[in-house]
């Protein structure tokens, strides 16, 4: 039993990485953009969409690379278009409503296009054996899946920390009004933080479809993990979307161990506890849900 | 409108007769059928949206090739069939709002559709309280024709039994007996589960472990590794659609295909098609397929299948659909009437012909219990195969053979006085 513990847990933040790079960028468009994102998961399906068409030709890597980007300008177009005029109304229902017709749009789009008829994304051969007999749930996309989102996360807070877009992204999320007032483009900065989000939704999507396949719908099952762990480690917070994603893979892969039915149900029941005794998150700001 | 009189001037008039002229070609109906011959009305209720989707598409076309095929050929007695899809969803409640909706706005005839076991459960019911003749094209759960039947409910897929049925015995004589069951946590699995157990029971085999799964389940590694500890000679899967594509998927990522065998009930050419190829493996059950070189007009069929939706093959969903609209056709011919009544006395006992029934031996909807005896066709996945050559099929399995015998299934069935 112990062994299998230790295995589940591994497992779990395994999978916990996962969920933080899929709630990395879900974290920065709620940050600056003030957006609470419904198509982040239809934009993961979206990008993982591209990554198939783009395969036969770029190969997986040239895919990995390309599609994110193609998701990016799609989600130019939808930020300067629609989610732009919508920044001025307070009440979040309104970005919420749009963010999620978007969703069932884009979702519909896909079934339209690429079918209902679920496909499979062709992953690299050397990377879909596991690494030993013992340890054979450590296969070699899991761990590339692992390295890709503490790189992917590495990167974002270097760009935070060290450029001069970042630290105004961060200025801008403590207080938008100043640094309007001292000269910044915030509509700029928005609508590169919103492609910057968008562009690690489709990393996820691909990796995600690299292990599970594609289909319309992918993007739904991805997308809450995304949320729980957005509100586990504290709205607003970065640092805290990433550790809220490896708590809940953790949790999750833990309950397994015990009592498998209850796998999925437990990271919601996390969040009910955490949303009562701490509702701002383990490292949220207080007021968005205080 | 700024004319202050109100009235209208000859140009206004001019305009909204010539309006009222196109509108009226446009809705001409075809010249094929005469006026008074009003269109006899299938409605069907099958996922065009949610994970049923692909299911769901497979069976709507293969129901629409029915509906050319009928009204090229004349229609039933001498009326156009007309096919009307609404979105279920896979749903129980939108697909009951979409059934009552065609009820009442479309005036249906017939009822047809359903790809997973709940929708087809609150169809049937919904059925029997309209008055309406249903035929359940792909929810397998033995209740429908078991312990739940009513006497307007038919069924043209096959039961969870008669799944579970097809393959046991190769799985447990070829690989032991020990098993591991990861099941899909709703009817359809529950069922699946219940009929191998008894089977393997009956065979002095041992369950050594077992998981339900979450419909929507997208890793599965944990329930593996348990698996893995256990050390079962068959890890026998009851999945349906992309759960079972997961699932098959992390099984050959984790290398256990080669330790473990893998099998179960039902596989789908859907499911087949989303797999790469290092998951293409185990023993299934299918219940139609597109190549059986020795029956006589499946090539016909497939060929004609090609013609009307190019470089998709007909799979065991698009034959329920077209088998469903078929059945519906012939019962009404035979009972010479469109009374619920009379066309599901007519139903009863119905043998789909050669060229409807696409497999060997004479399919019928038994009278006591509305389930067709369709063939299953156990096989194995083809390692190396490509679309669409994705099975192999072992044997083709009357379906009388497998079927609980009538007084087994817990099925009375009361007509309405």
């Amino acid at each position: 039993m112990g062994l299998i513990l230790l295995f589940n847990a591994f497992n779990g933040l395994i999978q916990g990485a996962f969920y933080a790079l899929m709630a990395l960028g879900l974290a920065l468009i709620l940050g600056l953009n003030n957006t609470i994102n419904f198509a982040q998961g239809a934009f993961m399906a979206l990008a993982a969409y591209f990554a198939f068409t783009l395969v036969p030709y770029t190969g997986f890597w040239g895919a990995l690379i390309a599609a994110p980007l193609l998701a990016g300008v799609i989600g130019f177009a939808v930020e300067t278009v629609l989610v732009r005029r919508l920044y001025s109304r307070k009440d979040p229902i309104y970005t919420l409503l749009l963010t999620f017709g978007l969703a069932l749009i884009i979702q519909d789009m896909i079934r339209t296009i690429w079918g209902a008829q679920g496909k499979p994304l062709a992953i690299p051969g050397f990377l879909n054996h596991p690494l030993s007999n013992t340890y054979f749930f450590l296969t070699g996309y899991r761990l590339f899946v692992v390295a890709v989102a503490l790189i992917g996360t590495g990167a974002l807070f270097a760009v935070l920390r060290f450029t001069r877009i970042g630290i105004r992204i961060r200025a801008g999320n403590a207080d938008l009004e100043t640094i309007s007032a001292l000269g910044v483009n915030i509509y700029l900065l928005r609508t590169a933080n919103f492609i910057i989000g968008i562009v690690f939704a489709g990393v996820a999507g691909i990796l995600a479809a690299g292990q599970l396949g594609l289909n319309p719908t992918m993007g739904d099952a991805l997308i809450m993990p995304a949320f729980v762990a957005i509100v586990v480690g504290g709205v607003g917070s970065l640092v805290g979307s990433l550790l809220g994603g490896l708590i809940i893979g953790l949790a999750s892969g833990i309950t397994t161990a015990f009592f498998p039915a209850a796998s999925e149900v437990v990271i919601y029941v996390i969040m009910g506890i955490m949303l009562v005794v701490r509702p701002r998150g383990l490292l949220g700001q207080e007021g968005l849900f205080e | 409108m700024n004319n202050p009189s109100g009235s209208f001037d000859r140009r206004n008039v001019l305009k909204a007769g010539a309006a009222v002229g196109v509108a009226g070609l446009l809705a001409t109906p075809k010249p094929t059928w005469a006026a008074s011959e009003k269109p006899i009305k299938i409605g069907m209720i099958d996922p065009i949206t949610s994970i049923f989707a692909a299911l769901g598409h497979s069976e709507i076309k293969g129901a629409k090739f029915a509906e050319a095929e009928i009204n090229k050929k004349g229609g039933i007695m001498g009326r156009p069939l007309q096919l009307i899809v609404e979105d279920g969803a896979g749903s129980p409640g939108t697909s009951i709002d979409k059934a009552a909706r065609l009820v009442s706005r479309d005036k249906i005839d017939f009822l047809i559709g359903a790809v997973n076991s709940a929708s087809a459960l609150a169809l049937s019911q919904f059925a029997n309280k309209h008055n309406l003749l249903y035929v359940c094209t792909g929810g397998h759960v033995d209740s429908l024709t078991g312990k739940d039947c009513h006497w307007n409910t038919f069924r043209t897929c096959s039961t969870t039994w008669m799944l579970t049925a097809g393959d046991f015995e190769t799985l447990f004589k070829k690989f032991g007996k020990t098993w591991y069951f990861i099941t899909t946590d709703y009817a359809f699995g529950h069922a699946e589960q219940a009929d191998y157990i008894t089977q393997l029971k009956k065979a002095g085999g041992k369950v050594v472990g077992g998981a339900l799964a979450p419909v929507g389940t997208t890793d599965f590694s944990s329930y593996l590794i348990d698996v893995k500890a256990k050390k079962p000679k068959v890890l026998c899967l009851l999945l349906a659609g992309d759960d079972q594509v997961n699932c098959m998927k992390q099984i050959s990522q984790f290398g256990i295909d080669k330790e473990i065998a893998v099998g179960g009930a039902l596989i789908e050419l859907e499911e087949l098609q989303a797999l790469p190829q290092a998951a293409l493996y185990g023993w299934w059950t299918m219940e139609w397929y597109w190549k059986q070189p020795k029956t006589p007009h499946v090539a016909e069929f497939v060929k004609a299948y090609l013609a009307k939706y190019p470089g998709q093959y007909p799979t065991a969903r698009s034959w329920f659909g077209y088998a469903s609209v078929y059945a519906i056709k012939l019962a009404v011919e035979r009972a010479k009437s469109i009374e619920t009544l009379k066309v599901v006395k007519a139903m009863e006992g119905l043998v789909l012909p050669p060229e409807i029934a696409l497999q060997p031996g004479t399919p019928a909807y038994r009278a006591e219990d509305h389930q067709l005896m369709l063939s299953m066709f156990p096989g194995h996945a083809i390692q190396t195969g490509k679309y669409p050559n994705l099975f192999e099929v072992s044997a083709i399995v009357p379906g009388a053979q497998l079927a609980l015998p009538p007084a087994e299934t817990g099925c009375k069935i009361k007509y309405p006085a």
